[in-house]
């Protein structure tokens, strides 16, 4: 009985503190990645910072509750599409962020010396990442 | 009493060919003095063969030279302490060909890791599992917010960078913008200090 208990107190423990390093470490990836601040700047709307840190903080815990249950709602699909496209969204500003972050096009535009074409090269990653995404989806994993 | 000369360096100087660069390529100057012409085309310094692509011209070393030649003037430095003259004889334009292969190096570059970092997460199994959560119905392929997320994929990129094709979403300058001019300013840092002869000694 008291062993029953001192497992789950170390369990308790373990979760707890693993669910802090990752939360932790999730919200440093997402501050050096720029994507929040980039969003203010688009939208200009500075006064609302609170708002957005409690939206990723909630975000978070509502995906860590959809990871662990086994609930099932019936929406129709067209609430999927929504959803697609939102998580489309922010995975591109991920991966667009990520590309930034290597510095792969200063690079490139000085070593070919192509200033004024770098946005046709940001185009093909664009294009590349949708074709990737859109292939793999509909021919790569049938 | 000495005349004041204000003396602001330009920060890039780009130049064609191999000449005697004088003082008004490379820097502005305002002055009460009469001698100001005579002072703009002083020539300051020759670029030969032998400084490649890349001189850095010190703003002490213009203070040095026109002192010795004008000693009724005082210079005052405002501005950025040094110049930085890059010498690119030919003017190329990138080739259509060279610019083809990185378009179709990075496209599949792109489409790779987007493929490899979905495998790497395993979203198809999230998917799949959201699908059931939302709709009770289990279906092995998602359709439904696969094709959605792989097109708001491309549109989050866009957001990010702030550009589609040529065309810009608003004035701010994008962080691609940004990015680059960075690299180019720690270039010139770089340069600044190391290409420069006063340093040296």
């Amino acid at each position: 009985m008291i062993s029953n208990f001192l497992i789950i107190g170390v369990e308790i423990v373990v979760g707890f503190a693993g669910g802090l390093a990752v939360g932790a470490g999730f919200v440093a990836f997402l501050t050096l990645l720029g994507i929040i601040p980039r969003l203010i700047q688009l939208t200009r709307s500075e006064a609302y910072i609170k708002v957005y840190t409690a939206c990723i903080i909630i975000g978070s815990i509502f995906g860590t509750f959809l990871s662990f249950t086994n609930v099932t709602w019936n929406h129709p699909e067209l609430l999927l599409i929504i959803w697609g496209v939102l998580h489309g969204i922010f995975n591109g500003m991920l991966a667009a962020a990520l590309t930034e972050v290597i510095n792969v096009f200063p690079i490139l535009s000085k070593r070919i010396g192509i200033d004024d074409k770098i946005v046709w090269l940001f185009m093909a990653i664009v294009f590349g990442k949708i074709t990737g995404s859109l292939f793999q989806w509909t021919f790569f994993v049938r | 009493m000495k005349e004041i000369v204000y003396l602001r360096m330009k920060k890039n100087v780009e130049q064609q060919k191999y000449e005697s660069l004088t003082l008004k390529d490379l820097a502005f100057i305002s002055t009460t003095s009469l001698q100001k012409e005579e002072l703009e085309k002083t020539p300051i310094y020759r670029v030969s063969k032998k400084d490649k692509n890349i001189v850095v011209i010190d703003s002490f070393l213009i203070i040095d030279h026109l002192n010795r030649l004008f000693p009724n003037i005082e210079i005052q430095l405002v501005g950025p302490p040094h110049t930085v003259v890059r010498i690119n004889r030919t003017k190329k334009n990138a080739s259509i060909l060279l610019v083809s292969a990185v378009w179709l190096l990075l496209f599949i570059g792109a489409a790779m890791t987007i493929m490899n970092f979905h495998y790497d997460v395993s979203m198809q199994e999230v998917q799949q599992k959201l699908h059931y959560i939302l709709t009770g119905k289990e279906e092995e392929f998602p359709l439904w917010i696969q094709i959605p997320y792989s097109l708001g994929l491309g549109l989050g990129m866009v957001l990010f960078f702030n550009h589609w094709f040529k065309k810009r979403i608003n004035e701010e300058p994008s962080p691609l913008e940004v990015e680059i001019f960075n690299y180019q300013q720690n270039l010139d840092q770089y340069l600044t200090h190391y290409e420069n002869r006063i340093n040296d000694k």
